[in-house]
């Protein structure tokens, strides 16, 4: 099966009804992307759908042949960081940091879709769970990615 | 059995049990170079510091990280001693010498009361109690991180551990240069004297072999990073998904495997029929799991996928026993406890004047029965161990809070000296107390030695995880307050009933330490027999109970509930007693200056007696764990029917601060926590069985409803203590004073019901 994670083309050997989640963690090693219920209630397993965040325990990988896969390897890269990374670190976000890749993607899709957030459009989106309880942190790290984005391309 | 004969009676027949009465030598936990092996050309100056050749520090590093920031801060203290950026320290995993062991930990365990302290000279029996466990625990040497202990424990050998490597450093360059080492100085790795200057790494090995006359500590003017709020160094791996949890261990040949357990707690596997599973695709084997270090019996499926195991794990036809003891159920275990309440007297943690005296002579009385339920731990990532045992050696990579326990746990499956265990501990994915166990790392290990060398990584499920936790225990108390008759506070009785942890834990861990009978838990009544306020006749007991149920360590453990039940009584008095729950307290804290001081600085900053939006109401809370003094004023509203926390304001006395970034961080993580439980938390459990099994019937806060936290801090320096749990306590009896408020219907059990 041919699927397209990260710019780059990857065959992999699965069974249809595997989720993409384990796809990507026990297939592809690919371990940044978190299983934390797999019922889709945490949003630790969060990756990108043709831009649209998805919780991938419950995507069978069949259903994201022929579509763009995003992970959160693929945020940012080795030398430039994605505003949301750099936010995060500015805020000092992570505890444990086990959800934060989700909280990431699932950042960053909203970001896409609505460039200056609301806090009520960070209420909406951001549903992923933190054990830890970083959420205070996450809402300022988003607004503070948004105001960077924004003032970098005006 | 008095309370002080208990104390030095049980620490007396651990220490002879464990050391030999008369031998309990003054040690140093300075340790040698030979501690800390070499590798690539470093050179060890003692059990703590290496020099790496480039000149970096290397730390070895005894702790877990699981969010708390211990990694950056531990590294803190030596990076303030040996004057180098926080950069320049590099953390390598301690190994198992006891130099390493948690003695605050230990320490911590006693039953003191805080006011027998607070202000003056500590008496006697607290100076031999502290001093002999303190002893104990050093000849034990138990990695530990928990109880919030890491900084108390490691902020004097570690600060003293790289002053000596300071001195040494020193040493080194006024010998090879031939000039005092008053005219040297020490800056960014860097040794400079008169027209010359070293790095570390061009000094180690002279600096190795030097006899440091004086070593000190730095003078707190002095220091330039402590009490600074640095970032946290695990933060970028983090921000990148390249952090490795237990569960992102990768290693050549891997199999993944997935534990099936009874669903009933203690059950047992009568037969199972694994034909068809074994059959399906990319499955290895299905390995048998005894009960092991606390577990319950099930099996594990190996295939070369997670998903792969699960799915044919969900094939094997089972037949489930039942326990064996008899079936657990919540509902009878709350009719139990409130018949022990009622029927045992308990073991008095605390006496004070005389309550039953005062409460006969008093002109009313005021009584409430209080209630906290089981509850999870709910790590989000879930229980895990990759294991690998081939030719006699095994190695594990498990997120844990237990190294050394872990290794033992290890070596007692494989039958093997604890030696030939390696243990590779990784990033954890939350701990609050469920990584302080080793039962999945038992288990992982029966599992790798069916697989012929090939590591393996055996996962739960989050319904595994669920189901088979060691649970913060039930507890029930009955309070009461007895009145003179201008309605002042004459006494306050707290009895309360409940299973005890650490006996449990003990004999799952550390089984050779484990005792006959039960000693009284300090756990258990903690937050009930140590409160501040000046009330001049108290009782404070517990009767300790044995339900059946697993129970374990939950992020603050006793003071979790019994928080709850103390300072919502507390508030209970003062609404009776007509007063302000500010102003009651004050008047009641006129011997304990620091209670007051956090107090008043979480009044003063919530504007305490402010008027509040239409509907809105505060609560306010005070509670000291772990040595650390918390006080919270949380906003609260009732939107559609249900609490709703605005704003938390949160005060706290930990002692002298290592990063004041990290302090308001846990505060923040501790309010979630704690309301997460305080809203939504409850175990329950039928014919054995836990209910809930999942993250959608095992409700968490979520960021729509997370309030906002704001942290300050009284400034201190007095010696640091615990930060990682003291912020939970307060909360729930906060939220429910101002539920009160709004309300006018007391929450007494927990979770709240509106």
């Amino acid at each position: 099966m041919e699927l397209h994670i990260n710019g780059a083309t990857v065959m992999v050997d699965a069974e249809p009804d595997m989720p993409l989640l384990w796809v990507l963690r026990d297939g592809l090693n690919m371990t940044g992307t978190k299983f934390g219920c797999g019922i889709a209630a945490c949003g630790a397993c969060t990756v990108h759908l043709d831009g649209q965040a998805v919780r991938s325990c419950v995507l069978p990988v069949a259903a994201a042949q022929g579509k763009k896969i995003r992970t959160i390897e693929a945020l940012g890269s080795a030398d430039k960081q994605h505003a949301l990374q750099a936010a995060w670190i500015a805020e000092q976000v992570p505890q444990c940091g086990y959800c934060q890749s989700g909280m990431l993607m699932a950042a960053a899709a909203l970001l896409e879709r609505t460039p200056r957030p609301t806090d009520s459009d960070i209420d909406a989106a951001m549903t992923n769970l933190c054990r830890c309880g970083t959420y205070q942190r996450v809402r300022k790290a988003i607004h503070r990615a948004a105001n960077n984005l924004q003032g970098s391309s005006t | 059995m008095k309370r002080r004969t208990w104390i030095l009676s049980a620490l007396g027949a651990t220490g002879a049990l464990v050391v030999g009465w008369s031998v309990l030598p003054q040690r140093s936990r300075l340790g040698s170079p030979s501690t800390m092996p070499p590798t690539q050309g470093d050179i060890g100056l003692n059990g703590w510091i290496k020099i790496s050749p480039q000149g970096q520090v290397i730390l070895a590093m005894p702790r877990s990280e699981m969010g708390q920031g211990v990694h950056t801060a531990l590294a803190m203290l030596v990076a303030e001693e040996l004057e180098v950026a926080l950069d320049r320290v590099q953390l390598e995993q301690a190994g198992h010498d006891k130099i390493y062991g948690n003695v605050a930990m230990f320490v911590a365990s006693l039953p003191f009361h805080p006011l027998e302290s607070e202000g003056k000279q500590p008496p006697t029996s607290m100076r031999v109690g502290e001093w002999m466990v303190g002893k104990v625990a050093r000849e034990l040497g138990i990695s530990v991180t928990g109880g919030s202990s890491s900084i108390a424990d490691a902020w004097d050998p570690l600060r003293l551990a790289a002053a000596s490597a300071r001195a040494q450093l020193l040493a080194a360059a006024s010998k090879q240069w031939g000039v005092a080492v008053a005219q040297l100085s020490m800056a960014d790795g860097v040794v400079r004297g008169p027209g010359q200057q070293a790095h570390f790494g061009v000094l180690a090995a002279a600096a190795a072999q030097s006899q440091p006359s004086a070593v000190a500590v730095k003078d707190p003017k002095d220091w330039k990073l402590l009490g600074q709020g640095l970032a946290r160094t695990d933060i970028p791996s983090k921000t990148r998904g390249a952090a490795v949890y237990g569960l992102d261990v990768r290693l050549p040949g891997m199999l993944y495997a997935a534990a099936v357990m009874c669903p009933q707690i203690d059950g047992s596997l009568v037969s199972l029929d694994e034909a068809q599973a074994i059959a399906m695709p990319g499955v290895k084997k299905l390995v048998k799991l005894a009960a092991v270090d606390g577990s319950t019996p099930g099996f594990a499926v190996v295939a070369k996928s997670t998903w792969h195991a699960r799915k044919a794990a969900a094939a094997v036809q089972v037949q489930w026993g039942p326990r064996a003891q008899g079936a657990l159920n919540t509902a009878d275990i709350a009719k139990a406890l409130a018949t022990a309440l009622e029927q045992d007297s308990g073991f008095a943690f605390y006496e004070k004047g005389d309550a039953a005296a005062a409460e006969a002579a008093a002109g009313n009385t005021l009584q409430a029965r209080y209630a906290a339920p089981y509850l999870a731990h709910a790590t989000l990532e879930p229980m895990n161990c990759t294991a690998r045992v081939a030719a006699g050696q095994v190695d594990v990579w498990v997120p844990t809070q237990v190294p050394g326990q872990t290794r033992a746990a290890a070596a007692r499956v494989a039958g093997v000296d604890a030696d030939q265990v390696r243990v590779h501990v990784t990033q954890l994915g939350g701990g609050f107390g469920r990584r302080l166990e080793v039962d999945f790392v038992a288990q992982a290990v029966a599992v790798a030695m069916a697989c012929d060398g090939q590591p393996v990584q055996l996962a739960w499920s989050r319904e595994e995880d669920m189901r088979h936790d060691f649970y913060r225990p039930m507890h029930v108390a009955d309070l009461k307050a007895s009145f003179d008759a201008q309605g002042k506070v004459q006494s306050l009785r707290i009895k309360s009933a409940g299973d005890a942890i650490t006996p449990r834990w003990m004999a799952r861990t550390l089984p050779a330490l484990a005792g006959p009978v039960d000693m009284p838990d300090k756990t258990t009544a903690e937050g009930l027999f140590d409160l501040p306020y000046g009330v001049a006749h108290q009782h404070m007991a517990h009767v300790a109970t044995t339900s059946g149920v697993p129970v374990g360590f939950w992020r603050s453990v006793g003071h979790s509930h019994n928080a709850f039940f103390s300072e919502s009584f507390i508030d209970e008095i003062a609404v009776h007693t007509g007063q302000d729950p500010l102003a009651f307290r004050r008047s009641l804290l006129t011997q304990a200056p620091r209670y007051l001081a956090v107090l008043d600085l979480a009044a003063q900053k919530a504007e305490w007696g402010k008027p509040l939006p239409a509907g809105h109401a505060h609560g306010i809370a005070l509670h000291k764990s772990f040595g650390s003094i918390v006080a919270q004023v949380a906003q609260v509203s009732m939107e559609g029917g249900q609490p709703r926390v605005h704003k938390v304001v949160c005060a706290v006395d930990c002692g002298t601060v290592v990063n004041p970034q990290t302090v308001a961080q846990q505060m923040e993580g501790a309010v979630v926590f704690g309301l997460t439980a305080a809203l939504y938390g409850r175990i329950d459990i039928e014919d054995s069985v836990v209910q809930q099994t999942q993250l959608t019937d095992y409700r968490m806060l979520d960021l729509a409803q997370a309030p906002l936290v704001q942290t300050y801090i009284v400034p201190s320096r007095e010696a640091p203590t615990g930060v990682g749990e003291p912020g939970v306590p307060p909360i729930a009896p906060a939220v429910a004073n101002a539920l009160f408020v709004l309300t006018k219907k007391r929450q007494r059990a927990l979770p709240f019901v509106l």
